[in-house]
């Protein structure tokens, strides 16, 4: 037997041990070079005895509780370990020790470097409450966890405070976060009145004991509350303005796991807190899921800052994730849990492959801000040369994110497609057809994302240094590369061992729609992964490898037995007859996205202002100045008039705020009687 | 028996027409080429007079076979034909932008065709026996769908020689329905509407000539002018 | 087991040596329509042959992702190949992966091409896989949509499964739904082989060039490798075309003479094909970049057409 216990308990003293080091040796101003690399193994060997628990606890099905009371009604520490938490809590263990691998090396230079054992303080305590936030089985304990992460994760965020874009980067995560952290607590408490517990546990089921109007009440609160936190549209706007400032180790975390806690939560509430929901609950979700997708990457074409154009492929993922989560509902309104547990798993899946990769991608890009000392694509290139390893990582999680095979991104997509496939044949009418059309909007988000990601790795690594610094750059060390390393091997292993893998969401499935899917998700002697049966459709990512690998033979042949004699050389590329090709020739990062700017131009609203100085003709321009933007729809007719409407508000609100300690005495005295008469009367 | 004595043949290609029908009714919509609406129309119609031939061939029915010839002569020969002549006398050859750019128009036109399906749904008999005699019964939602697109294009268009192709392909819709329904309305009556359409037609064809004269333009909201 | 190795290696020998053929075909008869001698039907092989042989140039300013772009490419482009049905309606790796799969392999091996057409550093390359990768992925949507049409109908993802249903209902190619989806998927085998009005494959202007300003560094046996994959790409879009639409004359086993007289069948219907591709090559002209995605949202609206055309005569 598994000790669970022990080890998720030690996991978690070891990570509050290392945060309050931190704390002393800042306080105490204790500068040694080793405090933060320690702090750093401490939450490598946290997230490994956190990750060993959870295995357990999904290998052995065995749930495991346990509580601690603070002495005050409704209120005590309770955690749990289900298949669910258990699931989330492998996935985040598996990211920290990566992240804390990485850290090592990170943290000697940038904005972290400044106070190295402060910011391991709050990374260790970010990731102790994102334990927390995953494992905590009662209401309460839960939002304070949920709290201490988004308040850690804000210190992460503003590490480097001197700038302004960090501050207000970080400032518009927080405001975000209260707004959404707001939802939820209406949410659970209508959920808990009816529950009559704060126990999650005991509000199983308990949003479909609620009336008709307070479910759906709860159910939009609770949905658009994680929405804010997991950053589906229209509620993105804070991940690509605090991910990019972000120091990329916790960008890295961000992206790959603080915002799953969003999806954490919907998975609680779309199948634990209701048993059932109507159908337009399943198409809304399916609806945001499409239009988060197809955004998300649209919007990421544009960006040239490397870590804006990844914060927003994060909101993509996040859509293909709610696709899954949406279809899954649907299935559930209209009978068929069998089919909901493959569109749940496609779901699930590519949470963690999400997490894997696009951390993967952050701590590429951190090495390639560290290495170029720039986020702009348009200054890089050549760092393939100049950072190898690096590269070839940065490759991996571009090829797993572009969902190609045979790696992970591919292997959760094929279950989504499968989900949205099976949808067409069974649901009614009008339903249908959303599943077909949302395939195919699916289809294009993910030709959309490779196309990306072929401009985020072409102009990034590929051909020469458009700047000194690019120029200039030299690889990671060694630490920075382990951490890539085991990101990247998990890219990998999870697609090709996805027939293996596949199993451990047995659990889960049986627990939020008592399926059980082995059997009819795997077969053939574990090499397939199958539809529902083989007839629906089967892919192995195994022996796609095998097959490339073996098939790689015929071009070998071809090249013994015919191209062996042909002379190879080495000359310069075609210049056009002009003297020498310099960076300037290259393809830039906007001229690649341009064609689909000017085809979405609808969406992008894009507007470009060309100035010429000229000499003597017009046919001469002595310097052209060319500057082009998108405009960003969201912000502008959403958001801004929403803020000029509050900023209004609290002007007028304003006068009750008359600076007298006599009139706020007075308020609280009213509120008081207010109260007193309130409860009387009841 | 030869396999197109089948009807089940017979059923599939009048499906199979009926969904050409369709995509030339999609296609109209967003054609903006006159002469290329006028011949998408004439086709349109040409699908539909097979239809009513083939329907007209499995049951033997006499009757629908002159509805097929009245259409053949009116609408795939004489309107085109006329329009045509229209179309180079007064030189216009390209619709002006509609009021709904072609992607919306196209998505209208999607969601009318479920629109079309859901109500033509409410009349499905799953019960009915496969032969002869429910032949075309499938395509009553194409026909619907006809009907709506065809208004929607009056709604959008600018031109008034669209808007009568417009009306046209409204009443091939209606005619669809007529032939696959009820295998025909009385003689009378569809030479009646038959006439009817014709003489619309050439009246309104000659009106937009007139139009185009008086205000050198084929465009029906400078009608407004013409309030007092 | 030995057999299915065996399969692999005859389907492998078909794929490698009727793809050139195509090409050639195509071209001889393009030249025919427009009154020209036009090279001979083998040419495609002997180019192939000569710029095995020949030596190449590597930009120096190319990295190890434009050595492996050729074989990737290469090795993408053949295992989709054996994932549908061409001579048998039994495709020898059918199992490992439906049409799905193909789709996420052609795409593979694009990721890389358009990376080796980045990798050079000139303009030319940068502006190729811009192109390529824009065109196609504004042209996925429809292909999914037609593939999903397809796959509903068999009720399977497995070209195998489909294939064979198609076997069984003899007049099922009628279908509105399949005929619309045939429609669709043809734009997209115009738009993905990059053929006029959408790519011109025999020119080099930089305002028009696509497929080939991606690929315009690459010279010798890298170069043979491309037009090689280029050529079975071509393939097995023709394939899934005749073959899931027209399953006639599929052998369902393998003994020799259903096998001979479906390849014979094969090679008609794929020569038929071209005719119709050819034709619409002459008689059209290139289109500008910004009219291709009107063209594909055309082929999006023919496969939404044909996947409500299945419910809506259900008759």
């Amino acid at each position: 037997m598994w000790p669970i216990r022990e080890l998720y308990s030690a996991g978690l003293l070891v990570y509050a041990v290392a945060a309050l080091a931190g704390l002393v040796a800042h306080l105490r101003k204790i500068n040694r070079a080793w405090i933060a690399p320690l702090q750093c193994y401490a939450s490598v060997t946290a997230a490994a005895l956190e990750f060993t628990a959870s295995v357990g606890a999904l290998l052995s099905g065995s749930e495991f509780n346990w509580s601690l009371s603070s002495g005050i009604p409704f209120i005590h520490y309770g955690v749990r370990l289900d298949p669910l938490s258990a699931f989330f809590n492998l996935a985040l263990s598996l990211l920290a020790a990566c992240v804390a691998i990485y850290s090592v090396g990170y943290l000697r230079h940038g904005a972290a470097s400044r106070r190295p054992s402060l910011f391991c303080c709050f990374l260790n305590l970010m990731l102790l409450s994102l334990t927390l936030v995953f494992t905590a089985s009662n209401v309460v304990f839960f939002l304070v966890a949920w709290e201490l992460m988004v308040v850690s994760s804000y210190f992460l965020v503003i590490t480097d405070h001197e700038s302004e874009e960090a501050r207000s980067g970080g400032m518009l995560y927080m405001l975000m976060s209260r707004g959404g952290t707001g939802l939820l607590y209406i949410g659970f408490l209508l959920l808990a009145s009816v529950a009559g517990s704060m126990e999650f546990q005991a509000m199983h089921g308990s949003g479909n004991k609620l009336s008709p109007t307070l479910g759906v009440a709860a159910f939009l609160l609770l949905f658009f509350g994680f929405g804010v936190k997991a950053g589906i549209i229209p509620l993105h706007i804070w991940l690509p303005a605090a991910h990019p400032v972000a120091p990329s180790n916790v960008s890295a975390l961000m992206s790959g796991i603080v915002i799953k806690t969003g999806i954490y939560g919907m998975m609680r509430v779309f199948f634990d807190f209701y048993g059932e929901l109507p159908v337009w609950a399943g198409m809304l979700v399916l609806v945001v899921g499409v239009v988060s997708a197809l955004l998300g990457v649209l919007y990421a074409l544009m960006e040239h800052d490397l870590k804006r154009l990844l914060a927003y492929h994060s909101i993509e993922n996040i859509g293909i994730i709610l696709m899954g989560f949406g279809s899954a509902l649907l299935f559930r309104s209209f009978g068929h849990p069998q089919l909901a547990a493959l569109a749940l798993v496609a779901g699930l899946f590519h949470t963690l492959n999400h997490g894997i990769f696009k951390c993967l991608l952050f701590l590429g890009a951190g090495s390639v801000l560290q290495g170029a000392k720039t986020r702009n694509m348009e200054e890089m290139g050549g760092l393939i040369r100049r950072m190898p390893s690096t590269a070839f990582y940065f490759l991996v999680g571009s090829i797993a994110i572009s969902g190609l095979p045979p790696l992970n991104g591919f292997v959760s997509e094929w279950f989504t497609y499968q989900g949205l496939l099976a949808g067409f044949g069974a649901t009614p009418t009008l339903t249908r057809m959303a599943f077909p059309i949302a395939g195919a909007l699916l289809a294009l988000t993910a030709a959309l994302a490779s196309a990306c990601f072929v401009k985020a790795f072409g102009i990034t690594f590929l051909a020469l240094p458009r700047s000194e610094n690019a120029e200039r750059a030299t690889e990671a060390p060694h630490s920075m590369r382990t951490g890539m390393a085991i990101l990247a091997g998990a890219c990998v292993l999870l697609g090709l061992g996805a027939t293996w893998f596949v199993p451990i969401f047995a659990p889960i499935t049986q627990q939020a729609l008592g399926v059980q899917i082995t059997q009819q998700l795997v077969s053939g002697n574990s090499l397939l992964l199958t539809a529902g049966s083989v007839r629906n459709g089967s892919v192995s990512p195994l022996m796609i490898a095998i097959a490339l690998v073996a098939l790689g033979g015929v071009p070998l042949v071809l090249w013994l037995v015919w191209g062996r004699k042909s002379p190879r050389v080495i000359g310069p590329t075609w210049d056009c007859g002009l003297p020498g090709l310099t960076a300037s020739n290259e393809f830039t990062a906007t001229a690649f996205s341009k064609p689909l700017r000017m085809i979405f131009a609808a969406l992008f609203r894009p507007r470009r202002e060309i100035q010429a100085e000229f000499d003597v003709s017009r046919y001469y321009p002595k310097a052209i100045h060319f500057e082009s933007e998108i405009q960003p729809t969201f912000e502008t007719h959403i958001y801004d008039p929403l803020r000029v409407r509050i900023l209004a508000v609290a002007a007028r609100m304003r006068r009750i705020q008359t600076g007298s300690i006599h009139a706020y005495l007075a308020y609280i005295f009213v509120t008081l009687i207010l109260l007193l008469i309130f409860g009387v009367r009841e | 028996m030869q396999f197109w004595q089948d009807s089940q043949f017979g059923d599939r290609m009048i499906t199979l027409m009926a969904a050409l029908v369709l995509v030339l009714q999609i296609t109209m919509v967003t054609q903006r080429w006159l002469i290329t609406n006028i011949r998408a129309f004439a086709l349109q119609s040409f699908l539909l007079a097979c239809i009513a031939t083939t329907i007209a061939y499995y049951n033997a029915a006499p009757h629908i076979y002159i509805a097929a010839v009245f259409m053949l002569l009116v609408k795939v020969i004489l309107l085109p034909f006329v329009f045509e002549r229209l179309v180079r006398r007064i030189e216009i050859r390209r619709e002006i932008e509609p009021l709904i750019n072609a992607p919306i128009s196209v998505i209208i036109a999607g969601l009318l065709t479920l629109l079309a399906y859901v109500v033509a749904e409410s009349f499905h008999r799953p019960d009915e026996p496969m032969g002869p005699a429910s032949l075309g019964h499938n395509t009553l939602a194409v026909a619907i769908a006809l009907f709506l697109i065809g208004f929607f294009m009056m709604v959008n268009r600018r031109k008034a020689l669209t808007q009568v192709l417009a009306l046209l392909s409204l009443e091939n819709g209606i005619f669809l329905a007529a032939i696959s329904l009820t295998y025909g309305m009385p003689m009378i009556v569809e030479v009646g509407i038959f006439f009817d359409v014709l003489v619309g037609a050439m009246v309104l064809a000659i009106l937009v000539y007139r139009i185009r004269e008086t205000f050198d333009s084929m465009d029906v909201s400078r009608l407004s002018r013409l309030k007092g | 087991m030995i057999e299915q190795v065996l399969l692999v290696f005859f389907h492998l020998a078909l794929v490698l040596l009727l793809s050139p053929l195509i090409t050639g075909f195509n071209r001889v008869l393009k030249a025919r329509v427009q009154t020209r001698q036009g090279p001979s039907l083998v040419q495609p092989y002997r180019d192939l042959y000569k710029l095995f042989r020949k030596g190449m140039v590597i930009p120096d300013t190319a990295s190890w992702i434009f050595t492996a772009t050729p074989f990737v490419l290469f090795v993408t482009t053949l295992l989709a190949s054996l994932l549908i049905p061409t001579i048998s309606a039994h495709a020898p790796l059918s199992l490992y992966g439906g049409v799905l799969a193909v789709v996420y392999l052609l795409a593979l091996g694009r990721f890389f091409l358009a990376l080796g057409g980045l990798d050079t550093g000139g303009s030319f390359g940068g502006l190729g896989s811009s192109r390529e990768m824009t065109i196609s992925a504004i042209a996925e949507p429809a292909l999914m949509l037609a593939v999903f049409t397809v796959a509903i109908g068999a009720g399977s993802t497995n070209l195998s499964t489909v294939a064979q249903s198609g076997l069984g209902q003899s007049w099922r190619f009628l279908a509105p739904s399949q005929m619309l989806a045939f429609a669709a998927l043809f734009i997209v085998l115009i738009a993905e082989t990059g053929r006029i009005p959408v790519d011109n494959p025999a020119t080099h202007l930089e305002l028009t060039m696509i497929h080939e300003a991606m690929i315009l560094e690459y010279s010798g046996p890298y170069l043979a490798l491309i037009e090689w994959a280029a050529a079975i790409k071509q393939l097995v879009l023709m394939t899934i075309l005749v073959n899931v639409f027209f399953p006639f004359g599929l052998s369902v086993d393998w003994s020799p003479g259903p096998v001979l007289l479906s390849l014979v069948l094969f090679i008609f219907k794929l020569l038929l094909l071209s005719v119709v591709v050819a034709a619409v090559e002459v008689s059209n002209a290139k289109m500008r970049l910004f009219r291709v995605p009107e063209l594909l949202a055309i082929a999006f609206v023919l496969s939404a057409l044909a996947l409500v055309s299945t419910f809506l005569f259900q008759g």
